[in-house]
């Protein structure tokens, strides 16, 4: 599902003293099976922005494509259930998609609402566990008597379960703890790679952005304020201190040796061990000159 | 001197049915000291946080604050010393608008309106959210949720100050400048800080890193020493930052490190000594 947002504004509760804009004429596009990184200070808009993508908000002004769904206000009255279905959001705060009295009814809810039949369910359910690192006792227990890092989990398990085709991510390892949050970036990327699926990521981690999208959107007070390649986007360094935002550390680091020892070392999304490899060898290098 | 926090042998378990989070657990955290805790999901951080400020009461074993035991006729009182920024921020706000969420916990503490409204607008300006006084805190963005929390705990200069992963939202910059604040008023009002984090990055303001692993410290140390048995952190569910890994990796090529680097600083320091002595 290719998704499009034309000139769109949004207003949180138009006409009362608390309106406020959070969106301004935002013009961008995804591509099916495209990894988009949205990144951005806090409150320039980006929670708000993914709202839109399976219209659980609809533009103030503007529309939004999404494969066969046009979401405007003027089309308020369709059935969003399909898009919902193939449109699945992990939100910011775990808590605010749990409900159910247990964590197996919980990530089953989606797939009864979706007519999935009773003995896809389990498989689907223990699929989902597995991804997200959750072992089987929790599925008796309460989703709100889990830690923080727990809760996460069952919230992105109950998406997955789901199998979307555009999967939208909004801070998905806040909470988690380093390992999980590796574990977990993987698992979504390695979904991406195998089963195409799009991926819309919303991080304050540019390393993240970095090693994983395919294309990034900085977003500034409401606005697209850059778009790129990460390549694009983390060589300017000025333009993105504008937006608030700070480097991925990796590229500061990279750069700096670079300074240091007259190297040329590029990233090229490499990982530590294969990042130090390079390192060596390009100060030795160095130092026979 | 006593220790701000202190933990004695302290059992608790969420119900009777379920096992215990912490067995016979034990902990002293001094006065005026920065305390980090970090550790996998479930491990117990947060239940540590609620059991300090009187939140969860264990079943056995004794909780002291500045050498109070606490009790369930002083909690209140004891409770008015330290601020707590739990991990969803939505859980403790009390304000109809931003600004009433700061002044709570004054006019709880008795602070005169002069002095109220002049910490209110200090503590919002410090984390950013001076435009938002008016908003409605369950109406704003994640990251701004989690300003407003800690600007309302900071306000009350709290003795002791409970950070349960306050800037899990927050980009690395916004990071930076919410913990240097904090750092700041620290200063100023030496505050016994703990913050829960799974950060680490910020773990390097610590003087003291606590690991937690299955309800138990796995390690208690300093940062510099952290990563010395990076072996063993990562078999608990925690990684390493990458300067470390980098270090580590470069060990093979014949390069030493005394201390594994924090940050990229340290870390260029130590491969430009340990590159000149190849
Ligand atoms: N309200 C609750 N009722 C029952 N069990 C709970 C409750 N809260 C937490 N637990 C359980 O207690 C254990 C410790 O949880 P705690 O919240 O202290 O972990 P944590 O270290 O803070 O984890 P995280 O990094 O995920 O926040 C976990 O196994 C968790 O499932
Ligand atoms: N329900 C609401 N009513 C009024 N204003 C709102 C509401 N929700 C969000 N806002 C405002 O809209 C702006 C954008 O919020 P949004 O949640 O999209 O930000 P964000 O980029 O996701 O930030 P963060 O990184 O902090 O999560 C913020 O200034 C916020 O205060
Ligand atoms: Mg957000
Ligand atoms: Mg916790």
């Amino acid at each position: 599902m290719d998704i499009q947002f034309e000139k769109v504004s949004y207003t949180y509760q138009v006409n009362t003293p608390f309106s406020y804009q959070a969106l301004k004429d935002i013009n961008l596009e995804i591509k099916t099976g495209e990894f988009v990184a949205i990144v951005g200070h806090t409150g320039s808009g980006k929670s708000t922005l993914l709202q839109h993508i399976n219209g659980l908000l609809l533009p103030t002004e503007g529309r939004v494509q999404v494969g066969d769904f046009l979401l405007s206000r003027k089309n308020k009255r369709q059935d969003l259930k399909k898009l919902r279905e193939k449109a699945g959001v992990v939100f910011q705060y775990p808590e605010h998609q749990l409900f159910e009295e247990t964590v197996e009814r919980d990530i089953s809810f989606g797939l009864k609402n979706f007519q999935v039949p009773a003995d896809e369910i389990q498989t689907r359910i223990m699929d989902a566990l597995e991804k997200v690192h959750l072992s089987e006792d929790v599925l008796a227990k309460s989703p709100f008597e889990l830690s923080g890092g727990q809760m996460r989990r069952v919230a992105i398990a109950g998406v997955l379960a789901m199998n979307p085709e555009v999967l939208i991510l909004d801070e998905p390892t806040a909470g988690l703890d380093p390992k999980g949050q590796q574990d977990i970036m993987n698992m979504f990327n390695h979904l991406h790679k195998t089963k195409n699926m799009t991926t819309i990521l919303v991080t304050h981690q540019m390393n993240h952005a970095l090693a994983y999208a395919d294309h990034i959107f900085v977003l500034a007070d409401g606005s697209v304020q850059m778009e790129g390649t990460p390549k694009q986007i983390f060589s300017q360094a000025d333009e993105l201190k504008k937006a608030n935002l700070d480097m991925p550390d990796v590229l500061s680091l990279i750069k700096r040796i670079n300074q240091m020892f007259g190297t040329d070392i590029a990233y090229e999304r490499r990982q530590p061990a294969a990042l130090a490899k390079e390192i060596a060898e390009r100060l030795r290098e160095n130092k026979r000159l | 001197m006593m220790p701000a926090i202190e933990f004695r042998d302290v059992y608790f378990r969420y119900n009777e049915d379920a096992p215990w989070v912490l067995k016979k657990f034990n902990l002293k955290i001094k006065a005026n000291e920065t305390v980090a805790i970090i550790g996998h999901n479930g491990s117990g951080k947060s239940t540590i946080a609620k059991l300090a400020n009187g939140l969860l009461v264990p079943q056995a074993g004794e909780i002291l604050i500045n050498d109070r035991k606490l009790t369930t006729s002083n909690v209140w009182e004891i409770r008015q010393k330290i601020g707590m920024v739990f991990q969803n921020p939505e859980n403790q706000f009390v304000g109809t608008t931003v600004k009433d969420d700061v002044a709570f916990g004054l006019e709880n503490r008795g602070v005169s309106r002069k002095e109220m409204i002049e910490r209110i607008h200090t503590s919002l300006t410090e984390v950013g959210m001076e435009d938002y006084q008016n908003h409605e805190p369950h109406n704003l963005s994640g990251g701004q949720k989690q300003r407003v929390a800690i600007a309302s705990v900071m306000a009350t200069y709290p003795g002791i100050l409970l950070l349960d992963e306050a800037t899990s939202m927050l980009d690395p910059r916004g990071r930076k400048e919410i913990l240097s604040t904090i750092n700041d008023l620290k200063e100023e009002l030496e505050i016994t800080m703990v913050m829960i984090t799974h950060d680490l990055h910020e773990i390097t303001l610590a003087d003291r890193v606590i690991v937690m692993n299955e309800g138990q410290i796995y390690i208690d140390t300093t940062v510099d020493q952290l990563f010395n048995d990076h072996q063993g952190l990562q078999s608990i569910g925690l990684s390493l930052p990458l300067t470390v890994e980098l270090a580590i990796e470069l060990e093979q090529y014949d390069y030493q490190f005394a201390t594994y680097p924090l940050d990229n600083e340290e870390f260029l320091e130590a491969l430009w000594t340990s590159n000149l002595k190849k």
